[in-house]
């Protein structure tokens, strides 16, 4: 039962997680900061309930299946975990390589102070 | 004011879809349904409906299907008959990029094969599996070079070949209960239907194999020829 109240909350904080995120898309300046959004909306808002899903799904003995559900939601949970941070790395690699301007205090990437 | 006035319409109209048309079981199955249904565990062997009307009661149009896909992917290759493929390396993502990229793939591979495997069983097949295999290349492609895609084995030359093998695989199929005094494209009881307590559909598997190899390796030449036509990435 403490598993589904966990799990509950997680789902919760995704839910934030995703509006703060899609507040972010729309206000942010430019697109470095918009990025920083959209990976809040990937691992905040589909990582956290993902998992919350499953421990709710462990959370309840009377539900069909629960461990397959739990089972595939954590795998998910773990591949999207692994794999949004990387597609925000080729994202933001791809936009400074195509000369996007962020507003960088230093750029690693080319080495210089702004 | 426009943009409220579009925000609030497209929010009220799935809410109006919605009720207007409720989802709801049908009280009655069609009578063809219905025998699709109850037949096709006892006769094809699979609890799978859909693979089973696919390769088995409606086998002839899939084949034709495929023969159509097949003409279609060799007709584009032969458009770019002229073109020599050099695999170029390029410069490439961020290391977290390229080692993520190859998980991903190898993933990606174990998916699509369990995909086209299970097409018996659990929803799926030949052809999702393909194309889902087909992806890996297309990712590694992108994230890392076509020069590491030759690196591990995977050249336009084998994937046309694996192809032909593919379709020559379903003819042969196809023909085998022909031979052995059936009718073409028959299923039971020319294959074996269970192995080890596993229902394997009699022929659903091998078809889902040979189409697997087939449309993966259509889709891999058509995004290697792709990679390249394009000019490739300009560095």
């Amino acid at each position: 039962m403490i598993l589904l109240y966990i799990g509950a909350g997680l789902m919760v904080i995704g839910a934030l997680c995703d509006l703060l995120a899609g507040i972010g898309m729309l206000r942010f300046k430019n697109f470095y900061l918009r990025l920083h959004a959209a990976t809040v909306g990937t691992v905040g808002g589909a990582v956290v309930p993902l998992i919350g899903v499953a421990l709710a799904a462990l959370g309840m003995p009377s539900l069909p299946g629960r461990l397959a559900i739990a089972g595939a939601s954590f795998i998910t949970a773990l591949i999207i975990l692994l794999v949004a941070p990387a597609g925000s790395t080729a994202l933001a690699y791809a936009a400074h390589r195509s000369g996007v301007e962020g507003n960088f205090h230093f750029d690693h990437l080319r080495g210089e102070e702004r | 004011m426009r943009r409220l006035i579009f925000g609030i319409i497209l929010i009220v109209i799935p809410f109006v879809v919605t009720y207007l048309y409720p989802i709801s079981a049908p009280s009655s199955i069609h009578s063809l349904g219905e025998f699709y249904l109850k037949d096709s565990l006892t006769s094809v062997r699979s609890p799978e409906v859909v693979t089973s009307i696919l390769w088995d009661y409606r086998g002839l149009d899939t084949i034709f299907e495929t023969a159509v896909f097949f003409l279609a992917i060799m007709g584009g290759l032969a458009i770019f008959r002229e073109l020599k493929l050099e695999y170029p390396s390029w410069e490439e993502f961020p290391l977290p990029v390229k080692v993520v990229t190859k998980v991903t793939a190898v993933l990606i591979v174990t998916v699509a094969t369990s995909l086209a495997l299970h097409g018996q069983l659990t929803p799926g097949g030949g052809f999702q599996g393909g194309s889902t295999l087909a992806v890996a290349p297309l990712l590694v492609i992108g994230a890392v070079s076509l020069a590491s895609l030759r690196k591990i084995g995977i050249t336009l030359e084998r994937a046309v070949l694996v192809r032909i093998l593919g379709l020559t695989g379903i003819v042969i199929l196809a023909l085998i209960p022909l031979a052995l005094g059936g009718y073409a494209v028959q299923n039971q009881p020319y294959f074996p239907s269970e192995f080890l307590g596993t229902l394997l559909g009699g022929s659903l598997l091998w078809y889902n194999i040979f189409e697997f190899l087939a449309v993966g390796a259509g889709f891999t030449a058509v995004f290697l020829i792709l990679a390249v036509a394009g000019g490739g990435r300009n560095d």
